[in-house]
């Protein structure tokens, strides 16, 4: 069998393995509890989606495990080492891109949503409480970490290496992202981020969810790429399901204006947070194709 | 660098068992708990999910304290000349040597994280939501990278018996400080108030204290890391003390 052929082949097993669990266990919860499970307010259902979600996160992780022991392939390209050597700034990017990316959207949601509200009436002065919560939230990423991995060991660590070997660098990641955002579709038909009552129901959100993905997928793979190590793509991931606009309005906002972004319908608040997320995928995009320096010297 | 890290854990399985051991049954005595509690519905108010949290609390310290004893362990092996010449020999040298030891010793960290995580979510899953204790676990973890940070470097100086008395010094202070402030300090918050479990937690998550609770976990990572180099720097001046 061809490289390329046998690369097709682990790819599909991969992606069977991880599509199949949200395709059967979404629609068997939806029957059960007799509603959408993500819109519940049952706090039963509600206990339920969140050990949902964390063990739904591990499920690309098996299956790269699975596919690795299936079609013996092995560990040797695994992005488990850490490689910090020469690399601690893509580390610290991780973090503070997704942070710098929060304060933009921040500004954009007051800028867009609470024009009528003075800066002063949205944003609370940052006395020692609020940063102290903010450094306790964002500390609180790291318990985040592990189900971050999961995803990320699967779809950075196993997806991208592979479509990366079998098409360019750019459709690589478009293809991804929207591989990506689809095993989410099960999640969001059952009212994952952004509910059940919008217009165009559930393909708007199925498309929009692919959007975000393709767009989060070009700046993780690029830190997957530039460090060898699938650790920064995790760390970035969880700071990003960690603080989110809600959680960082209720610290940061007044309790009006967080009640406000709050009341916001799902689908209009994701944009600002689709539009600073492009901007970053584009960056990404370009540092990922440009060449090393001493690739050109060779 | 695997390499190293490999030898680690061979050379130390039986604690690194230990640790997983432990965290596991701190894990399942939390879920069983959680059960027997009668789940979501015991807890009427914050006042009975603060009480709830610092049992959790307990039983998560022990989770990451207990393995802690046994860090001595991962350096009594390795304190003899023949050792430190062998490590020195190696291509990473003296410095991959004790870096090693840095990386399992998170590693370890991170795994009972990671048992007490899940444990942490099921029990968080019966309750109902009401009670979780994840910020918890994150500052303990961070504790005892701290405690590791401060006894590393003794433990390298000066051989494992006497890093594992300045560590004991070091927890004494602080949980003498602690005592004195207790003992003398304004705390009629807590004597006062009809559920002292309730009010310390809002002790915790009030003024000021927030602040420095999340600057605690960042100021342990730095510890660790600034440990590391200073530890790296003292390797081969305590090799010289070590027995043939």
């Amino acid at each position: 069998m061809s490289n390329k052929k046998l690369t097709i082949k682990r790819l599909g097993i991969f992606l069977g393995i991880s599509f199949v669990p949200f395709c059967i266990i979404i629609p068997v919860m939806w029957a059960c509890f007799g509603e959408p499970i993500y819109t519940s307010t049952d706090p039963g259902v509600m206990t339920a989606v969140y050990a949902l979600g964390v063990s739904g996160m591990m499920i690309p992780s098996a299956a790269n495990l699975i596919t690795r022991l299936v079609t013996k392939e092995g560990f040797g390209n695994s992005y488990l080492g850490v490689n910090l050597k020469g690399r601690t700034g893509w580390w610290i990017a991780s973090a503070a891109v997704k942070l710098a990316e929060n304060a933009i959207i921040m500004v954009l949601m007051w800028a867009l949503f609470l024009g009528g509200m003075s800066f002063s009436d949205t944003f609370v002065s940052p006395g020692m409480p609020v940063w102290g919560l903010f450094l306790l939230q964002l500390a609180g990423s790291l318990i985040l970490f592990f189900p971050a991995f999961g995803e990320e060991w699967g779809w950075r660590g196993y997806m991208m290496p592979k479509l990366m070997e079998i098409m360019p660098k750019p459709a690589a990641i478009i293809t991804g992202g929207i591989i990506w955002g689809l095993w989410h579709a099960p999640l969001t038909v059952a009212g994952h981020n952004f509910g059940t009552d919008y217009p165009g129901y559930p393909f708007v959100g199925i498309g929009l969810m692919c959007l975000m993905c393709v767009a989060m997928n070009a700046f993780l793979t690029l830190l997957t790429e530039k460090t060898k190590s699938i650790y920064p793509a995790a760390f970035c991931h969880s700071v990003n399901n960690n603080l989110s606009t809600g959680v960082l309005a209720s610290i940061f906002c007044t309790e009006t204006a967080a009640a406000k972004i709050a009341g916001l319908p799902p689908v209009t608040s994701f944009l600002p947070y689709l539009a600073i997320m492009a901007v970053t995928a584009a960056v990404s995009m370009i540092l990922l194709l440009k060449k090393p320096k001493n690739a050109e010297t060779e | 660098m695997p390499g190293l890290l490999y030898k680690n854990f061979r050379i130390n399985r039986s604690s690194f068992v230990f640790s997983l051991i432990t965290a596991g049954l701190c894990g399942i005595t939390a879920v069983l708990l959680a059960v027997f509690m009668g789940g979501g519905d015991s807890i009427k108010d914050s006042s009975g999910a603060g009480s709830v949290s610092l049992v959790f609390g307990l039983l998560y310290y022990l989770a990451f304290m207990l393995p802690a004893m046994t860090t001595s362990m991962l350096f009594e092996a390795d304190e003899n000349k023949t050792c430190c010449a062998f490590a020195m020999s190696v291509p990473q040298g003296g410095k991959g040597h004790v870096e090693s030891k840095y990386w399992y010793i998170l590693t370890d960290n991170l795994v009972v994280l990671f048992v007490l995580f899940i444990s942490d979510t099921a029990a968080s899953c019966i309750f109902g939501g009401k009670v979780s204790s994840s910020l918890t676990l994150v500052l303990l973890f961070c504790w005892r990278l701290l405690l590791n940070a401060v006894e590393i470097p003794f433990i390298i100086r000066f051989g494992s018996q006497k890093g594992i008395a300045i560590k004991g010094a070091v927890v004494g202070l602080i949980f003498l400080a602690a005592g004195i402030y207790f003992l003398f300090g304004d705390i009629s918050w807590l004597i006062n108030a009809d559920d002292p479990a309730a009010a310390f937690i809002e002790w915790l998550s009030g003024g000021d204290v927030i602040f420095w609770a999340g600057l605690f976990p960042f100021f342990s990572a730095a510890a660790y890391r600034v440990s590391c180099i200073i530890s790296v720097k003292l390797f081969r001046k305590g090799a010289e003390n070590y027995e043939q």
